[in-house]
């Protein structure tokens, strides 16, 4: 993908992603845990990785739409660079979750074998009915740019 | 503090969890619940289309959710696990053999802090971070 104006991609910094709800449900949380090699358990706590899934699902856009604003496509190699899970509450099955966050940071880099890329990070919050937030996903994707 | 009052101390070694072998048909699984349309993921003619080599690559997230077994395994539960936060480093392939593990780094009460991390065959590094659990 071609390089894009910081001034561009700063701009993202402070917008709000759309939101929504997810809800984990019984039948997705057994196969989380049998997808991740987990145990399956006989009570109501999820597996602590559904703060991140929660979160991705929840947040109103696709990955394929992320990436768009930060003009590019899953076709340029874009990869993961930090994900961080802060659990306020354990995540529950069955609990609907409110998903909200915003951009957070756009930090361009350049080295000498990767080039030019940008670091584009988001944290998303998942608040619980009571209004409290039971957990944060903060993540990052790293843009590899190119020359043209 | 150095020692917790269930006898954690700083530079312990957690107990290590080991993938004996990532398993491609598990991605399959992760992709639909993720709906992650990636075919790297799926379709081992993609990855080899990209030169990334012959196998499957997993879902960065699975790999991510080993060390929070490793970790959850150690502290007494899903519930234990207050934070955690990773660099990734390399991709993991169907097949691969992967160990979890993490030292202690620091105790505070019954919050104990751990450099972490996932290792393809033991000793190459795919996964790095910390994490904060509670234990008793």
């Amino acid at each position: 993908m071609a390089i894009v104006a910081l001034e561009t991609l700063e701009s993202l910094v402070g917008q709000p992603f759309p939101g929504g709800t997810f809800t984990v449900e019984p039948y997705q949380n057994w196969l989380t845990n049998d997808v991740v090699l987990a145990p399956q358990r006989d009570d109501d706590l999820a597996h602590p990785m559904y703060c991140y899934y929660a979160a991705l699902a929840g947040m109103g856009i696709s990955l394929d739409e992320l990436f768009a604003l930060a003009h590019a496509t899953a076709d340029d190699g874009v990869m993961f660079g930090e994900a961080e899970i802060e659990l306020v509450a354990p995540m529950r099955v069955g609990v609907t979750y409110t998903v909200r966050g915003t951009f957070t940071s756009v930090v361009r880099k350049e080295g000498k074998k990767a080039g030019v890329f940008d670091i584009v990070a988001f944290a998303l919050e998942l608040v619980d009915p009571t209004g409290a937030v039971a957990g944060i996903s903060t993540n990052s994707f790293v843009f590899p740019r190119r020359n043209e | 503090m150095t020692t917790s009052g269930s006898g954690v101390a700083i530079g312990d070694d957690l107990p290590q969890l080991v993938i004996e072998s990532v398993d491609a048909e598990k991605m399959k699984t992760m992709a639909a619940l993720l709906r992650d349309p990636n075919p790297i993921h799926l379709d081992p003619a993609v990855v080899d289309a990209l030169g990334m080599g012959t196998k499957v690559v997993n879902q960065g997230p699975n790999n991510m959710a080993y060390v929070v077994n490793m970790l959850t395994a150690w502290a007494g539960g899903p519930g234990r696990l207050t934070k955690l936060r990773v660099r990734f480093l390399a991709n993991v392939f169907a097949g691969d053999r992967l160990v979890a593990g993490g030292t202690v780094t620091g105790i505070d009460g019954d919050r104990v802090t751990c450099d972490v991390w996932l290792a393809r065959n033991g000793t190459e590094p795919v996964l790095a971070g910390t994490a904060v659990v509670h234990r008793d």
